[in-house]
């Protein structure tokens, strides 16, 4: 359960790969050294390391349209772990080397293989495969931070940090916990106060001071629209609970209870946190790979757990929802020169008319840049990108009474620029995606009660919670053209 | 820390360098608490590595002493270097686990989880060294709970490195019968202090704990049953992984069918579950695909589909175009595997839905697609048709539709003739460059088709006479020939060589000679010319076993490795070994090709003449002073030369030396205009016209420009990476020629003795054959390959400047070799 090394690679567009960060565990590579014995192959040196990981995840030469030993179809890429070809094909390699990008990061790691090394043994066969693994998403958050990207000033301090954290973390090849996400507050704790209970691990010390509990619920849909009676619309709806517990004691009771109202579709895919103590079987039961037979367990959902100092995601469920919250349709036709344009949004009736956005974009690809654009709105605003590829349509708070919003008219294209390329929107393929987010809702219904949190600790706790309803991916589908099937549901 | 056997090859000085290392620990202010644990971390890296734990038994005592008392990161440190002595001397520490234990027992601050950690490792080897046992008593069970002896440095010892478990084909187990009394209420105990660990060391003690109950018949497995609901739920990838290896270790005997059914519908539920990032879910679906079930069907360690994985529940991992690749690839080749267990009705329309998502992939690729797109989508396509390649009315129209887009798009060409794809493909695409107009081969796209007719000459299988006409028509219906392209011609050669070696290479055998005839007259290249007739010779002269003889006999290289002799050799692809290379070897190209990031490094040739009188001149100059040499150039190939100053030059004293610096762009021979203005004694000044000095090719060749320390296998690498670069015809610029001769009266060794002393790589004389690299400035090479065979010598050049083939070609190289040259035909 080692790993023999660790890799940070950053690769700038146009530039050779370049070794930001490496580490080897010699103690780890006596045991591979023992273990392979003559199939035995060596970390090679940092250098040549950038050159192979970028061939194996297809980014050298970029500008060669072919290249046989990053291109060639028997390898099949489809595996979180690379070989990587020290001597050409045919040659030595190094396996498995598991890897995780981000941006212009690689980050990369090679397991210690405990089994003979042939044949090759399966990946999950593997302890330190997860824990490899395991360390890489760690060590993504902690170099990239929420936000994914970070400047490269704050990337290099961080990288600097690195030796520190692995000292605590990962001393001598064998993962013991993973670095802590990048720009989280070490929270201000006093030192555990001794006595019997044992401290658990992921808990630095104990927190002093004002007591209070958020819990926040996000829920994000996801939706493809394609308005045709041969392409079923599809949707679902996936949820997060958020929580930050500053509570007094070394191992304080915490318990979080979620709702669904008389009927709301069972939350699915229950995923928890391991602070979570225990678990009651019927929460597990729906899952969304079966169907509902309607006797599912529906709540509520109870979460005992012993909160760590930081926010953590206390657990994440999917849900199943009759409809989707805006119903849509889009209509392209095109004419000589210009395109007709009519897209429908509608606000279905459950959902609360108060938006904290709603945009609507419409993108124009494989196009000359728009030109003369005739096109009205019954409700918001209509912008044309500066770009001159995309009309937003910015719904605004509210939809108007009636929930329905058009926009119709014609586009031109007179411009003798062509505008950006996708080889998906060929043609008549063309989309409209939404962006909304609505406060205080969520599709599922699910709900944590202010009052149904119930915290065992000797002061009383403030409580905040909150919720909302997000969109993530959610296409209209021109009618009139051909929209790329996105799921296997239609095969049922 | 990371390279401790760099510094320390030996076990005596790895002990050594340890109780040095423990010198500086011990003064080692206290409040340096990140230092000492460094230094603790590279004592123990030293110890490890150079195998003297066994003899250096202060070590592990100091650090156990430490894990009593001493600040918290020293002790964690030293808990964690014991752990990895233990790791790696199993058994080190199975005769101190109530020490240990007391510890654990005595640690509620957050190090708890160390020393739970290391008292498990060292508890989970202790018995396993007892299964070793026969007959193991009840007091010495207890007595590894109980002890607290020394180290056990040797005794007892296991393997360096015990395999886990789950790779064992047997199971170590204790004897029956066996008091567990104690150890079950330890085991108990750690299990329920679990939840405190970190998620990642938590799967680590689960794993060890699961180890110790297969081993031991009187724990039962119910002891993990609490854990079980907690474990089903987590997010965590470690604790699930964690988890599945209980499943593989205990099956039915702790999971029943119920929880099977439950825990691989979390599993594929976990695969596309939208808050887990791509590689998690990548792993989840390897997972599926090895998973641990109860009554597995077959055990081969080979991907399966479990049988509760049935196309209703796999639904949702249907690949999609807005997939990432990756996920893309995984989720087909299992929903592949997925529909092919299915019974038929399920089967036929979930294959149907695949199809249409390959379909769907390709009409990307026609739309223009990336790089990426292409070859992901061609890597889906070869995933379907393995597994249904049986399926010939889907395959074709999957042929047919990469035909179509071959139309479309021939930059498709080298995806397409991937050793993968089937000869029904490569037959499919020779049909439709037949059918193209003649408009729409270009010069551009023709290179592309020769691409792909070299490959198809290739397969026996294919008849090969319409390859032939369409070269034919080509070939004569435009101004190829007139242009007198290389490449072109180049590449319509590499077709002919395969087409040689094809066995219906009878039935065609008058197109093809006519082929060869038109083009060793009409094609306006020497080379390209040249090499036809070769062809022409060998496929009119010899019979079609010999000929292939002697093709196979290049292709396969022989001694002398001889890849690319021009034509002769198909333009191999050999782009990928040049780009990839082993660290060794890309180091000596890398430290060469280095050298030229330093201004104007090896870009002058210097040339050394003497300065003299004319045989009979006026005595009234026969002492001339403060000359000033200027140099014209007659080409813009070199850079302007620099002005000479010389003192003086007498008659009757030596000639003064000159050294002309010459710095080419293009390393072609010239003449330079040489004027000069000098001083007579009377001071009058002259100037005069002198004769314009020739530099003639071989003056400007220069040895490989390496340190002069080099080794010689640092040149012989880098004379190799040139030529394979250059032998790939990856470069525009490169060009690969051969050339055969009979030495007449001198022998071939001191031929290039003579000629090629200072610029020789290898001079194998035992094999007869000999490596030169001739550099000329700025940057070009002319590499030989010469050997010698039966009565003949054969010379291979490849250059990564092909313009400067006329100059080998007008003057052989050396001047030398053209006067030996007298035959140029193959020697048969």
């Amino acid at each position: 359960m080692s790993i023999r090394a660790l890799w940070v690679v950053s690769h700038e567009k146009g530039e050779s790969g370049k070794v930001r960060f490496s580490r080897r565990f010699p103690t780890v590579e006596f045991r591979a050294k023992s273990l392979a014995g003559t199939q035995y192959v060596a970390v090679p040196e940092d250098r040549v390391i950038p050159q192979l990981l970028l061939t194996e995840l297809g980014l050298v030469d970029p500008d060669k349209p072919y290249v046989e030993v990053r291109d060639d179809c028997a390898r099949q890429h489809r595996s979180l772990a690379v070989e990587l070809r020290l001597d050409g094909p045919g040659g030595r390699t190094l396996w498995p080397v598991l890897t995780v990008t981000q941006g212009v990061l690689i980050l990369a790691c090679l397991p210690l293989v405990e089994a003979p090394p042939e044949p090759r043994p399966p990946l999950p066969s593997l302890a330190s495969v997860s824990q490899g693994l395991a360390l890489l998403l760690g060590l993504q958050d902690f170099l990239c931070g929420p936000g994914g990207k970070p400047e490269p000033d704050v990337l290099a301090s961080r990288l600097a940090a690195l030796p520190a954290v692995l000292l605590q973390v990962c001393p001598l090849g064998r993962p013991l916990d993973t670095p802590p996400p990048a720009g989280s507050v070490p929270a201000a704790v006093a030192p555990s106060p001794g006595g019997a209970q044992k401290q658990p691990a992921w808990k630095a010390g104990v927190h002093r001071g004002r007591a209070v509990v958020s819990v926040a619920l996000t829920e994000k849909v996801r939706s493809m629209q394609y308005g045709k009676s041969s392409q079923q619309d599809i949707w679902d709806v996936y949820g997060m609970v958020m929580c930050k517990c500053e509570v007094e004691g070394v191992l304080p009771n915490v318990i979080v209870t979620l709702t669904l109202p008389h009927n709301g579709s069972p939350l699915q895919d229950i995923l928890v946190h391991p602070c979570v103590t225990s678990l009651d079987a019927s929460l597990l039961t729906a899952c969304s790979v079966d169907e509902n037979d309607g006797s599912a367990f529906s709540g509520p959902y109870k979460f005992p757990f012993s909160p760590p100092l930081e926010l953590f995601r206390l657990c994440s469920y999917t849900s199943q929802v009759p409809v989707p919250p805006i119903l849509g349709s889009y209509k392209l036709k095109a004419e000589e020169n210009h395109l007709k344009v009519n897209v429908v949004l509608k606000l279905h009736e459950s959902v609360k008319n108060s938006f904290e956005y709603c945009n609507a974009h419409i993108p124009f690809f494989n196009q000359n840049l728009m030109g003369n654009v005739e096109v009205k709105v019954s409700s918001g605003q209509l912008e044309v990108s500066k770009e001159k590829n995309l009309l937003v349509w910015v719904l605004g708070q509210k939809f108007p009474k009636s929930r329905e919003a058009t926009l119709e008219g014609t586009v031109h294209f007179s411009g003798t620029v062509a505008g950006p390329t996708d080889p998906l929107c060929s043609g008549l393929t063309a989309y409209v995606k939404l962006y909304f987010r609505v406060p205080d809702l969520t599709l599922s219904g699910c709900c944590v009660d202010q009052h149904s949190v119930q915290v065992y600790s000797s002061a009383k706790p403030r409580i905040v919670t909150t919720r909302e309803l997000v969109s993530s991916e959610y296409y209209i589908w021109n009618s009139t053209g051909d929209a790329p099937v996105s799921s296997g549901l239609m095969v049922l | 820390m990371e390279h401790p056997t760099i510094l320390c090859p030996s076990a005596s000085v790895g002990e050594e360098t340890a109780l040095e290392l423990l010198s500086v620990f011990s003064h080692t202010p206290q409040k340096s608490i990140v230092l000492k644990c460094n230094v603790m971390l590279a004592i123990t890296n030293v110890i490890i590595c150079t195998s003297c734990l066994n003899t250096h038994t202060k070590t592990a005592e100091d650090w156990l002493d430490l894990c009593g008392l001493s600040q918290q990161p020293i002790r964690a440190t030293a808990c964690d270097c014991l752990r990895e002595m233990e790791t790696c001397s199993p058994g080190l520490l199975s005769q101190k686990l109530e020490a240990l234990y007391l510890l654990k027992q005595q640690e509620t601050t957050v190090l708890h989880q160390s020393y739970c950690l290391l008292y498990t490792l060292g508890l989970k080897n202790a018995i396993r060294i007892l299964t070793n046992q026969k007959d193991v008593t009840d007091l010495e069970f207890k007595s590894i709970l109980g002890g607290n002896e020394g180290f056990a440095w040797k005794s007892n010892q296991l393997e360096l490195t015990s395999l886990p478990i789950n790779m064992l084909v047997q199971v170590p187990r204790l004897t029956q019968g066996l008091d567990c009394k104690e150890l079950k209420s330890i085991m108990s105990l750690l299990l329920e202090e679990s939840y405190l660990l970190m998620p990642i060391s938590q799967s680590a003690l689960l794993r060890e704990l699961v180890e110790v109950v297969a081993m031991v018949p009187g724990l039962s497995r119910t002891l993990f049953k609490s854990q079980l609901l907690r474990l089903f739920g987590t997010a965590d990838v470690s604790l699930m992984h964690a988890t599945l290896f209980m499943k593989d270790t205990f099956t039915d005997s702790l999971f029943t069918t119920v929880d099977e059914n439950f825990l691989l519908k979390r599993l594929v539920g976990m695969a596309q579950h939208p808050l887990l990032r791509i590689t998690e879910k990548l792993f989840y679906m390897e997972c599926i695909l090895h998973f641990p079930e109860n009554r597995p069907i077959s055990s081969s360690g080979e991907e399966s589909l479990p049988v509760l994985v049935t196309p209703r529940r796999a639904a949702f991992l249907h690949p999609t175009v807005f997939n990432d690749s990756a996920t893309m690839l995984c989720r087909l080749n299992l929903l592949c595997l997925v529909h092919l267990e299915a019974n038929e009705g399920e089967a036929d329309k979930g294959i149907g839905f695949l199809f249409d998502h390959i379909m769907a992939l390709l009409k990307i690729v026609d739309n223009d697609g990336s790089r990426e797109v292409v070859v992901t989508s061609l890597r889906a396509l070869f995933i379907f048709l393995m597994h249904f390649s049986g399926m010939e009315e889907l395959s074709e129209k999957l042929i047919d539709k990469l035909c179509d887009m071959y139309s479309r798009h021939s930059r498709l060409a080298p995806n397409l003739i991937d050793p993968v794809w089937s000869v029904k493909l490569l037959r499919g695409l020779q049909k439709r460059i037949m059918e193209m107009p003649p408009l729409q081969l270009t010069i551009h796209n023709l290179s592309w088709h020769l691409k792909v007719l070299k490959r198809v000459a290739k397969e026996g299988q294919i008849t090969q006479r319409n390859t032939i006409y369409l070269l034919l028509n080509v070939l004569i219906n435009s101004n190829l020939c007139e242009r007198g392209n290389w490449q072109v011609g180049n590449a319509v050669l590499a077709v002919y060589r395969n087409l040689l070696d094809h066995p219906s290479i009878d039935q065609v055998f008058i197109e093809l000679a006519d082929l060869l005839q038109y083009i060793s007259i009409q094609y306006d290249d020497t080379d390209i010319k040249d090499h036809a007739r070769i062809y022409y010779t060998l496929l009119t002269n010899l019979s079609w076993e010999k000929l292939t003889g002697v093709l196979a006999k290049r292709l396969d290289g022989g001694r002398a490795k001889e890849r690319s002799h021009s034509a002769i050799m198909a333009e191999s692809e050999e782009i990928a070994k040049s780009v990839e290379a082993t660290g060794e070897v890309r180091n000596w190209l890398e430290v060469y090709q280095g050298q030229f990031q330093t201004p104007g490094f090896g870009s002058e040739v210097t040339l050394r003449y003497n300065l003299t009188h004319a045989k009979e001149t006026d005595p009234l100059f026969d002492k001339v002073f403060t000359i000033c040499l200027h140099f014209e150039l007659k080409d813009s190939n070199y850079a302007k030369v620099t002005d000479i100053h010389v003192p003086c030059v007498f008659r009757d004293r030596k000639s003064p030396e000159v050294k002309v610096k010459l710095k080419p762009f293009q390393p072609y021979p010239t003449s330079l205009c040489v004027s000069a203005m000098f001083t007579m004694q009377d001071g009058r000044s002259w100037h005069s016209r002198l004769p314009d000095v020739s530099v003639s090719f071989p003056e400007i060749f220069l040895p490989l420009p390496l340190p002069p320390n080099s080794s010689r296998e640092c040149r012989e690498q880098v004379f190799e990476r040139i030529w394979e670069a250059t032998a790939s015809g990856n470069s525009d610029k490169s060009a690969i020629s051969l050339f055969c001769f009979k030495p007449e009266d001198k022998s071939l060794a001191d031929l290039i003795k003579t000629h090629f002393q200072g610029y020789l790589i290898t001079d194998q004389q035992s094999e007869r054959s000999w490596k030169v690299l001739l550099f000329l400035p700025p940057k070009c090479h002319i590499l030989l390959k010469i050997t010698q065979a039966e009565d003949a010598a054969q010379v291979s050049i490849a250059t990564d400047n092909r313009e400067l083939l006329p100059f080998p070609v007008s003057c052989r190289v050396s001047s030398a070799l053209l006067k030996e040259k007298s035959t140029k035909a193959l020697n048969n």
